[in-house]
């Protein structure tokens, strides 16, 4: 059983919603079509998928929008999205990751929006035609979305364990019920399945400290003091990926533990991987009789962390984020912002 | 999240659940010099080549040579498209691409991505197969 605060992170993770304006590209609306409707609201959830938001929006611009007549030569495998800027939407990414995508690149693109407004739906055009498939790399049926969704989680399980034994001895029907959860949006079917693969929270296990007078050689085992297999501080890796604001994306090896054994925060991470945006904090200089306590100098802040669409506190660990504020395809994703001046 | 900030020093550290970039709504100016240098750095294509060693599975044909040294920001989909030339495929033909005999990786993810996290000795083993073979 997952412990109270591990189980709240999760829901909210899981409950998170991100506001979309669905827009049907003005020059591709068939003929007699009832302009002026052709825009669709929606509260998608961070962890969905466009492929799973196309029904209800055919629906709608079905029954609202398009002719009826005219909508029989729509052929649906032919939809595709991109951004207002013209960014081409992945079928594969969670939409929760293509919104926090768009907020960082608009971060360098455009004068800061209004504070007022930050709660405007990332704007979508919906193309009927034409998809281009190269750049899509998948394609926009479900069935290609599930696949997607069941490697990552693999590949995720590879770089927690060193294997994927979690994830490929799951019954057929438990790994079914994972996607079933995404599909339904339902967080107790899909956590049923993903508390066996998804790392267990609880306080690092520090072996290099033992308590003050223990004995060195004392078994782990003694006082409950056991390194937990399964836990977050015992992964080989955090799986992360860091997006910068129009790319590139970024995946590095992230050891939930130090080499001290102290845990890996956000700001370390990005510090060692990238010092340009986040640059290390220099050591403070040795105390003299003048200064008794000095501080590190500042380092200038030009960027941020966006986790889930939440602004990450630099101390965050790594191993606590992967476990509770990952997506349910087991990524960490940070989303690097630009702090304007 | 919609609260107006006042405070121009206003950053993540202090709790605030306003975004940075908006917290400073009010001050329009370009990106910094550092900032767009460092944005450039970390889009930078010259990068160095990693070595991919293929590995056929079941009936998969064999490769005479199988090791190769592949551009590391290409995109896995340029592995894809490499293998099924090197193997003469035809549009349509199933092949199955697999990294360490476990998962089947993104198509946009990037070689260097992947030679991080998976690669073995020095190579990024590729499986491919004929029918899906794992998963």
């Amino acid at each position: 059983m997952a412990d109270y605060s591990t189980t709240l992170f999760r829901r909210l993770t899981w409950e998170g919603t991100v506001p979309l304006e669905i827009r049907v590209d003005s020059k591709e609306l068939p003929a007699n079509s009832n302009r002026g409707l052709e825009c669709y609201y929606i509260q998608a959830p961070r962890v969905s998928y466009l492929p799973l938001i196309v029904p209800e929006i055919r629906q709608y611009l079905m029954d609202v929008v398009f002719d009826e007549i005219a909508a029989k030569g729509l052929k649906e495998e032919e939809w595709w999205f991109e951004s207002e800027e013209g960014t081409l939407l992945k079928w594969h990414w969670p939409i929760g990751v293509i919104y926090d995508n768009h907020t960082i690149s608009t971060s360098i693109r455009s004068p800061p929006v209004p504070s007022t407004s930050s709660a405007t739906p990332m704007r979508l055009i919906l193309h009927l035609a034409a998809p281009p498939n190269d750049k899509l790399f998948l394609s926009s049926t479900i069935d290609s979305c599930k696949q997607a969704f069941m490697n990552q989680l693999k590949e995720a399980d590879f770089i927690r364990w060193g294997n994927t034994r979690r994830m490929t001895s799951l019954r057929m029907a438990d790994q079914d019920a994972l996607w079933e959860g995404i599909r339904e949006h339902s967080f107790d079917e899909y956590w049923r399945v993903a508390s066996k693969l998804m790392p267990s929270t609880g306080p690092p296990t520090r072996p290099t400290s033992p308590p003050v007078g223990s004995s060195l050689s004392r078994p782990m085992s003694a006082d409950g003091n056991v390194p937990d297999r399964d836990g977050a501080y015992s992964v080989r890796s955090v799986p992360v990926r860091m997006y910068l604001p129009d790319g590139p994306v970024l995946q590095e090896l992230a050891p939930p533990l130090l080499e001290d054994g102290i845990p890996n925060t956000v700001s370390q991470f990005l510090s060692t991987h990238l010092p340009l945006l986040f640059p290390p904090r220099p050591p403070p200089p040795p105390p003299s009789r003048l200064n008794p306590n000095p501080q590190a100098p500042q380092v200038p802040e030009l960027a941020y962390a966006l986790v889930q669409g939440v602004v990450s506190p630099p101390d965050a660990e790594l191993a606590w984020l992967g476990a509770c504020l990952a997506g349910a395809d087991g990524w960490l994703n940070i989303c690097i912002g630009i702090i304007r001046r | 999240m919609a609260q107006a900030a006042t405070s121009p020093e206003l950053t993540p550290q202090q709790g605030s659940r306003n975004l940075p970039s908006i917290a400073n709504a009010n001050e329009r100016s370009d990106l910094s010099e550092e900032v767009l240098r460092a944005l450039e750095t970390y889009k930078k294509k010259d990068s160095p080549k990693v070595v991919v060693r293929f590995k056929g599975v079941g009936n998969a044909p064999i490769m005479k040579q199988n090791v190769y040294k592949i551009v590391a920001t290409n995109r896995f989909q340029a592995v894809i498209q490499f293998l099924r030339r090197e193997l003469g495929w035809q549009k349509g033909e199933p092949l199955f691409l697999y990294i360490n005999s476990t998962f089947s990786p993104a198509p946009d993810d990037t070689v260097i991505n992947l030679y991080k996290s998976f690669a073995t000795e020095g190579f990024l083993i590729v499986n491919y197969s004929t029918t899906p073979a794992w998963g």
